[in-house]
């Protein structure tokens, strides 16, 4: 006699197994039917969380680094207003401000490999960029002053002066080298640190380790200290103030030329400084600035990026889920059929003693077993797919160089695969069930 | 109307209690228009190792009666007492493990899976979420049920190569291969010719040596005659 061994439970998930993988079997080419009818649906939805995911990791993961963290306070101070900050900042490290500048760093008296600070990818391609004027109707190239210079081995980068350590506010990620000490005394050679493009630069031409920045009376010698990714793709190099303060006279960054770079300071100021805030504005009143020429603001960039991008994802879901849709229909027409095709079989089945529950769920695994087969196929797609993919454009777009496929995609995949296994067999399940088992009798 | 126990001569010894007694069972079906009394107090009586024919006119109601007693169906009135346990309304669930483990069934066409090999259709009855048998277990009893009805040797054959009355000895293995109490038969020689008929009602029969309760339904009168009791459905009850 039968001597159920093992529990109840695991008699009818065998047992499940088994019919169902029959039913399977001997349907090979109708269930490869049914996931070709899925497989666009399910792909649609693993490429779009994909795409989002890894969008939003390229687009987040700098954020912060180019714009700040969120809740960071952030003023623009014109240059008149430079001595009282870097005197207010001294010491700080809840609020600091950087002079921005352009400088050449190379042979003296050249026209720098990259002029206007452009990135090296783009350097001696196309026009000759940066010198405009513009008025009401227009602008215009702005005239030579003088001859040109000769083109030499120099490359000019943006040069961020700061009061005291960004990273509070900007996490620089640490590339090689330290990252500046503004505990120690203010060096003679300036000590600088070069975001990733400027190293690059630094690689590819060989420059003699001369400085000349704007404004300032004489050429120095830079020491290069470490290099940082500061998210940004323009050559930057990032300086003490007070080590530059030695050979540029103070209020005098932007003088030489108003055209270039500039813009006064940068104060960025943690949540919680509203005191600061308002004692600078008030010193800075003093000498003549407006308030409306201190406005601040607060930046709240990452949160107003992920909220583009959940939108943006919801939209493009939605219109994946209409694909995945499709599909259902496509997996619900073949279950139906099937069912209609195996009457006789589910009865039989019901009068040898199978549960209306387990006939059900046995046509529902099926499905759901087709749904998760073709999920499977999805992502496996998926991830093929972004790997020859990033080969092909990882060259242009080195942020999408090397990505790993995002776990958040292959879960998707699985739900949509679920999702429809269960949308295309609930109504072929219940079907089946309620078969009645005296069909076997009406021959 | 009620007639006290069974209207049939019982063949077995009469001490034991009976594996299945029917009094009074009625069943109405909806009918084209207006709903049609199949049965109207039926009785019946089957013992263990007791053979019953049921001759009857096409529509006359047999296989709604075994129906009935397979419980595929239950009945609208009446009792029905399987050994000691009263089984008239019982639930599906519990519905399903008594076809699992009291009932075998034959009908007029085998509903043999095709895809499936013979002993594998055989297993099916094993396979059925009741409980729950490993593979070589699973194996020897089906290749013993085989055996009973004669064809062990055509146990990796699929369906479509079988004759006739082979398929229908896979469908009385697959009966047989739970050893049921009883064994419900309807029209089984139906589609077969009269040699081959007679060979399957022989093999059914033999069930009943090994105490097993055989209620067949025919058309044959010659096969009828070789059960213990002849029993005829005529305007809904039994004869
Ligand atoms: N599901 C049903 N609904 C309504 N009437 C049915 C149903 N099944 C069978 N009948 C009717 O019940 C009567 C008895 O059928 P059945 O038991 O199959 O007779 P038999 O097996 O004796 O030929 C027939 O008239 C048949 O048309
Ligand atoms: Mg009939």
């Amino acid at each position: 006699m039968m001597a159920p061994r093992n529990s109840i439970l695991s008699g009818r998930l065998r047992s499940a197994v088994i019919i169902g993988g029959q039913g399977i079997r001997a349907r090979k080419l109708r269930t490869f039917l049914s996931m070709i009818s899925l497989f666009m649906g399910v792909l649609a939805v693993v490429t779009v969380q994909a795409g989002a995911e890894i969008a939003q990791r390229a687009m987040l993961s700098d954020v912060e680094l180019q714009q700040g963290k969120d809740g960071t306070r952030v003023m623009y101070v014109p240059d008149t207003g430079a001595s009282i900050i870097e005197d207010a900042m001294r010491g700080r490290t809840d609020a600091v401000a950087s002079l921005g500048m352009n400088a050449i760093i190379g042979e003296p008296g050249v026209r720098p490999v990259n002029e206007g600070g452009m990135s090296f990818e783009n350097a001696g391609r196309g026009p000759r960029g940066g010198d405009m004027w513009c008025d009401e109707r227009g602008c215009y190239p702005m005239e030579q002053k003088g001859p040109e210079k000769p083109a030499g081995q120099a490359i000019e980068v943006r040069m961020q002066a700061l009061t005291g350590d960004v990273r509070s506010f900007r996490p620089f990620r640490p590339v090689t080298g330290q990252w500046l000490d503004f505990g120690s005394a203010p060096s003679l050679a300036p000590r600088i640190v070069l975001n990733r493009e400027a190293a690059k630069g630094f690689r590819m031409y060989q420059v003699p380790a001369e400085m000349s920045v704007q404004g300032a009376t004489a050429h120095m010698t830079p020491q290069i200290v470490g290099v940082i990714d500061d998210g940004g793709y323009e050559p930057t190099a990032y300086i003490r103030i007070d080590e530059l303060r030695s050979w540029l006279p103070s209020g005098t960054a932007q003088a030489a030329d108003p055209y270039r770079g500039g813009g006064g300071l940068q104060l960025m100021m943690s949540p919680g400084t509203d005191d600061l805030e308002q004692t600078l504005k008030a010193k800075l009143a003093g000498t003549g600035l407006k308030a409306e020429q201190l406005q601040s603001n607060v930046i709240n960039s990452r949160a107003r990026m992920l909220e583009e991008l959940a939108i943006m994802r919801w939209i493009f879901l939605g219109m994946a889920a209409l694909v995945l849709l499709i599909g259902v229909a496509g997996i619900l027409n073949v279950g139906l059929a099937t069912v209609g095709e195996r009457v006789e079989e589910f009865a039989l089945r019901r009068a040898v003693g199978t549960s209306r529950m387990l006939l059900a769920g046995i046509v529902l695994s099926e499905t759901l077993l087709t749904g998760l087969l073709t999920a499977g196929a999805a992502i496996g797609v998926g991830v093929v797919g972004l790997k020859v993919g990033s080969q092909i454009i990882g060259g242009k777009y080195p942020s999408l160089q090397g990505i790993e496929f995002p776990w958040q995609a292959g879960v998707a995949g699985v739900i949509a695969g679920l999702v429809a296994g269960i949308l295309g067999g609930l109504i072929p399940a219940v079907r089946a069930a309620r078969i009645p088992i005296a069909t076997v009798m009406r021959a | 109307m009620t007639i006290p126990m069974s209207a049939a001569p019982i063949a077995a010894p009469p001490i034991q209690t009976p594996l299945i007694r029917l009094s009074g069972i009625t069943k109405t079906l909806k009918g084209q228009d207006e709903p049609r009394t199949i049965l109207d107090g039926v009785n019946l009586t089957v013992h263990s190792g007791q053979s019953i024919a049921i001759l009857g006119r096409s529509g006359s109601g047999k296989s709604t009666l075994l129906s009935l007693i397979g419980l595929f169906d239950r009945a609208d009135g009446g009792q029905y007492l399987l050994g000691e346990r009263d089984i008239t309304k019982l639930p599906e669930r519990k519905a399903a493990a008594l076809r699992s483990a009291e009932f075998g069934f034959v009908f007029q066409r085998f509903f043999l899976l095709k895809h499936l090999s013979a002993a594998q259709n055989v297993a099916m009855a094993l396979v059925n979420g009741q409980g729950w048998l490993p593979r070589r277990k699973r194996k020897t009893q089906v290749m013993e049920a085989l055996d009973q009805v004669g064809i062990a040797h055509l146990a990796k054959h699929k369906p479509p190569r079988l004759s006739g009355g082979e398929q229908q000895r896979v469908a009385i293995a697959r009966a047989l291969v739970r050893q049921p109490r009883v064994l419900l038969a309807d029209e089984p020689t139906g589609a077969l010719d009269t040699e081959t008929g007679n060979l399957v009602v022989d093999v059914l029969l033999k069930a009943t040596h090994r105490g097993c309760g055989l209620v067949l339904v025919t058309h044959d009168h010659d096969h009828a005659a070789k059960m213990g009791s002849v029993l005829s459905l005529h305007d809904g009850r039994l004869g």
